[in-house]
């Protein structure tokens, strides 16, 4: 039984790694751009296909594609904010969170109308799995952690050294001050763009490992999203990886008390109670 | 084409969608409330519907709940039971503002669903309930595709006599006092919290009559018909429709069910024509949704009104 636990720990982690990795863009445009992007769950989906046909059709290594896809997506992301949201910041975050439900719906239509419905699997090997301690894990749920820890890091360090990740902050924090005390305003909302939209590319890469893709696949991600974004507190950035992990664990960990189709309802009952009891989130900050 | 059924079917789903349209431009325009759940009274009233008129279960069925009653108590019903959820939802999400209740009300409605997908004893889990108990129209003279019609186009014209009695009344005033201005509707004895839940209230009882109703016409539930993709269809009706009047939110309506059911009726050769086809118009619609947002023409229109 122990065994058993452990084995749905481990699954529990490995979703969490990814959940912290698709969460972080999501939340750092809600930070700097003050919305909510609903259709950053679908730049994840963008991603993942786009890896798929390169790795699949073209027959290309799997490193070099990801890191193709990762830079489409960026630039994708960067092109929407451009065009869509930019003109109507003007008139408050509810339009521009109800607009971003429009562009969820073009990115996925114009992926349905691509790729087509049905279940896709990627082109590499089969993972081979390591025991330790009777507990077994992969090499792709592996990369998956290796991944977030990564992108956790590099995040908290470009965040903390670079100008670019400083100015990011300033304009979280106060986009007046910032603007006042000299910042580039404009720069640093595409330096934004360019950056969430690329963690949601990294996303797509981790769900290209770990999940069958299919292409209503982005709009499930949502969902949880969301959960982890609201128990995060949102617009917080490192509480997001606190968040991930518990989100993550809960849902896998949840299977072994309650059938495995009550699992997207965790993350949502989670969402419930925090913003029922503590709508400020883990980070404590009221936004 | 069938000209005939296009317009019958615009009329009864148009008119069935303009209820919820109309409802939540109560909720989003005089009551300031961004709900993203509201596919979740919609299945509160259709579930409510069936379970209420639906025969015992038998043989291979794993419900545990079928009345058996005559239609317009489950009618009544279907009203009742999507008032209640949304006093159980409303009344410990309203004091959330924003994006907070947006979202607190998006993941109420994905529990729902996720509960009816997966609790068969409640309506069949994923198979859904068919075979809907529906009025007889025949009994009146009147074919069941025409009364159907009728019966949504009725719901909607009740629904707007109720929203305008509501609106113009006194009642109405302190609503949009509360909506401009929270704090001097406050300063001046407006209990906001209170106006604000009851308002949520009254405008979840025509979604569920407009539930039991889409039961009968489609004769089945299935938590596949309730997804967020009804909330989201209701949300770009009503922006479509400009956000401020029940007019435009009915018209909106209309114009996007039209919009629909005109792209139904082409004939594919083959299944991939007609799957590029759904996923254009699902990318059609998001582009109309964001240019009217973007170029605001009701606004413009009004303005221009006004000017003249």
């Amino acid at each position: 039984m122990s065994i058993l636990i452990a084995q749905y720990l481990v699954a529990g982690v490995v979703t969490g790694c990814f959940l912290i990795v698709a969460t972080l863009g999501f939340s750092l445009t809600r930070q700097v751009e003050g919305f909510l992007n609903i259709a950053h769950a679908e730049l994840l989906g963008i991603s993942a296909f786009i890896l798929w046909s390169l790795v699949n059709l073209a027959g290309w290594y799997f490193i070099p594609s990801a890191v193709i896809a990762v830079g489409i997506t960026a630039v994708l992301g960067l092109f929407i904010g451009r065009v869509v949201y930019d003109p109507i910041r003007k008139f408050g975050p509810a339009v521009v969170l109800i607009s971003s439900v429009g562009v969820a719906y073009v990115l996925g239509g114009g992926l349905d109308a691509v790729v087509g419905t049905g279940v896709r699997t990627m082109d590499i090997p089969l993972a081979t799995s390591y025991r330790f301690f009777g507990v077994r894990i992969t090499d792709y749920q592996m990369a998956v952690i290796a991944m977030a820890a990564v992108t956790g890091l590099s995040l908290a360090l470009f965040m903390s050294k670079t100008t670019t990740g400083l100015t990011i902050r300033a304009m979280s924090d106060n986009p007046e001050l910032a603007a006042s005390r000299g910042i580039d305003v404009v720069k640093t909302s595409r330096a934004t763009w360019l950056l969430s939209s690329g963690l949601a590319g990294l996303g797509g890469v981790s769900l290209a490992l770990i999940a069958t893709l299919s292409t209503d696949i982005a709009f499930q991600q949502i969902l949880t999203i969301i959960a982890v974004a609201i128990l995060a507190g949102l617009g917080s950035l490192y509480s997001v990886l606190i968040a991930g992990q518990v989100v993550g664990i809960a849902m896998d960990m949840s299977v072994l008390w309650l059938p495995a189709g009550y699992r997207p309802l965790i993350a949502f009952a989670l969402v419930i109670v925090v913003l029922l009891v503590r709508p400020q989130g883990l980070s404590g900050k009221s936004t | 084409m069938n000209i005939e059924q296009l317009i019958l079917a615009t009329a009864t789903f148009g008119s069935l969608f303009a209820v919820m349209t109309v409802c939540l431009n109560i909720q989003y325009a005089r009551g300031g409330m961004i709900n993203f759940g509201t596919v979740a009274y919609f299945a509160v009233g259709a579930y409510t519907y069936a379970i209420f008129t639906h025969e015992p279960p038998s043989g291979l069925d794993r419900y545990v709940f079928g009345f058996d009653f005559p239609w317009y108590i489950g009618f009544l019903a279907a009203g009742i039971a999507s008032l209640l959820f949304a006093v159980l939802t409303g009344w410990p999400t309203l004091r959330l503002r924003g994006e907070y209740l947006a979202l607190t009300t998006f993941a109420f409605a994905e529990v729902l669903h996720s509960v009816l997908l997966n609790e068969r004893r409640l309506g069949n889990g994923s198979v859904g309930l068919s075979n809907v108990e529906r009025i007889d129209f025949t009994q009146f003279g009147l074919a069941d595709k025409y009364g159907y019609a009728l019966a949504a186009v009725l719901l909607l014209i009740a629904t707007i006599v109720l929203c305008r009695r509501i609106l113009a009344s006194p009642y109405g005033r302190a609503v949009d006092a509360i909506r401009d201005d929270e704090v001097a509707a406050q300063s001046v004895g407006k209990d906001v919290q209170r106006m604000r839940f009851e308002v949520f209230l009254i405008s979840a009882l025509p979604i569920g009559f407009a539930g039991a109703l889409y039961a009968m016409i489609t004769t089945l539930v299935n938590p596949m018909l309730f997804t967020a993709e009804v909330t989201f269809f209701v949300w770009i009706a009503l922006v479509l429709g400009g956000e401020r009047t029940i007019k435009g939110a009915v018209l909106g309506t209309i114009a996007l069910v039209a919009f629909e059911e005109l792209i139904r009726n082409f004939h594919f050769e083959s299944v991939r024509g007609a799957e590029i086809a759904s996923s254009i118009e699902h990318m059609m619609t998001g582009v109309i949704f964001i240019l009217v947002l973007r170029l605001q023409p009701f606004e413009k229109i009004k303005t221009w009104r006004a000017a003249q």
